[in-house]
């Protein structure tokens, strides 16, 4: 009698031994890839940017690299056409914003020219390393985005590695402004965590009142200028760079003015220590292709 | 089960990994994200078996991890159970089912969001619970739409064993 079996033909005395050995190699076969996950996870959660399996995961990312390239390509003109379909939704009311931002920036143009004067008189009055000119000391290593950020991790890859000149903590912006920051390195590929990260922290400043603060992940893809005194005035349109270095002794990995986004708003509780600063950020996180990675010229 | 199987398997989740880093993975429908190489490697598990399953899923993992940067065997170790998983459930009650291969997508899609959930947790790192919850169903919903054309390219490239090619460990009594 034969009880949830299908292979009823052969005899038990036949089928016995080779099923048991087939439970044992199956079992022996699992307990083996599972135990070497973990291996691998340990080492490499020990030393993440250093050591033979960081060397043999570059290997193999150099290897991947050209296959990612060639499907991000093949994919490009489909993702830049459900763009461009889902941008039409919303473009009418874009039009209608941006028409009014114009307007705003006129007006501050017009107040730009006089800051650039004083401007010009505070650089020769203060010695901060982080006012040096960015396009003097940095050279961009233009490279695309070849793995993107998941739900778990706010990290993504791009085709530039040592080789190119990228090392930890280098820069990573795009045409409309900060991204985020290199947190491992390979030879021909690199990985930056984005600003959206939990653990990310950039030093900013507001340019228009001259107030520092912390730039972190705020709610639904904005960002939240932090360390803001209540006292200080921060205003809704307000722009958003990054700070620099403030002293020669604690370098920032972020030149001074990268552009991080526009103050969305700026709110004071009675409970809360500092202001409540949103920013929106100029970056589209959620469609990253082509960025820069900002490398130093002069050795530091 | 031949050595050219196995390279067709390693062959077709490669792709799969590919596709899935380069593309699959900016696809985000209503919080889901379809995933091509989880729906791959069902279909690999139900038609080979827990033993290719496991293999696979380790596979599949070391490419992820690679393309991606991030720490190795962390999506290894949870494909791994994956692929045995569904390995198992075609070797014995899934197999001959038309409905097997939508029944395995739409539970490992839960279990593995649930388990690499869980990993994240236990190493400490950023474990978005909330997230994963609102995406879930959505990504059920776009990986049950892969799994159809998926399954069938799957099952063209690697032929449908014979009955008595599973391990099946049911024991003949009396």
């Amino acid at each position: 009698m034969a009880v949830l079996g299908t292979s009823v033909q052969r005899s038990r005395n036949e089928r016995r031994p080779s099923r048991a050995r087939n439970a044992q190699l199956r079992r022996a076969v699992l307990a083996a890839l599972v135990l070497a996950a973990l291996v691998l996870l340990t080492v490499s959660f020990r030393s993440p940017t250093s050591g033979a399996l960081h060397t043999a995961q570059g290997w193999g990312a150099a290897g991947l690299k050209p296959f990612q390239v060639a499907a991000e390509r093949v994919a490009r003109p489909f993702a830049d056409a459900y763009d461009y379909v889902s941008g039409l939704t919303s473009a009418k009311s874009e039009n209608a914003k941006l028409r009014r931002e114009v307007r705003d920036l006129r007006a501050q143009a017009s107040a730009n020219a006089d800051a650039e004067q004083q401007l010009t008189e505070l650089k020769r009055l203060t010695r901060y390393e982080g006012l040096k000119s960015f396009p003097k000391d940095y050279r961009a290593i233009n490279t695309s985005v070849i793995s993107f950020p998941g739900t778990f991790t706010k990290q993504v890859t791009i085709a530039a590695g040592s080789n190119e000149g990228v090392a930890l903590n280098t820069p990573v912006v795009t045409a409309d402004g900060l991204i985020g920051h290199v947190t491992n390195v390979f030879p021909d590929t690199a990985q930056v965590t984005l600003l959206t990260d939990p653990s990310s922290s950039v030093p900013a400043l507001d340019v228009t009142h001259g107030v520092t603060g912390l730039i972190q992940r705020g709610p639904q893809g904005t960002f939240i200028l932090n360390r803001v005194p209540k006292d200080a005035v921060v205003e809704k349109g307000d722009i958003i760079v990054t700070r620099g270095t403030v002293d020669r002794r604690y370098p920032d990995y972020y030149p001074r003015g990268i552009q991080i986004g526009t103050v969305l708003s700026a709110s004071a509780s009675d409970i809360a220590t500092f202001l409540t600063v949103q920013v929106t950020p100029f970056a589209r996180f959620d469609s990253l292709d082509t960025v820069a990675a900002l490398v130093p010229t002069k050795r530091k | 089960m031949s050595a050219v199987d196995g390279l067709k398997a390693a062959a077709l989740l490669f792709v799969a990994a590919i596709l899935q880093l380069s593309i699959f993975s900016q696809a985000r429908v209503l919080g889901g994200e379809p995933d091509l190489l989880l729906v791959t490697l069902v279909a690999v598990a139900l038609l080979r078996g827990s033993v290719f399953g496991a293999a696979g899923g380790f596979f599949a993992g070391l490419v992820v991890d690679t393309g991606t940067l991030s720490k190795l065997g962390l999506t290894s170790l949870v494909l791994t159970i994956a692929g045995y998983w569904i390995g198992r459930y075609g070797e014995t009650t899934g197999r001959d089912r038309r409905h097997a291969p939508f029944l395995s997508v739409a539970t490992i899609t839960a279990l593995y969001a649930f388990g690499v959930l869980i990993v994240h947790f236990v190493l400490g790192e950023p474990a978005p619970a909330g997230a994963v919850f609102r995406g879930l169903l959505p990504s059920i919903a776009l990986n049950l739409v892969l799994t159809a054309p998926t399954y069938w390219l799957v099952r063209r490239l690697l032929r449908p064993l014979e009955r008595t090619d599973y391990a099946t460990e049911v024991q003949l009594l009396g």
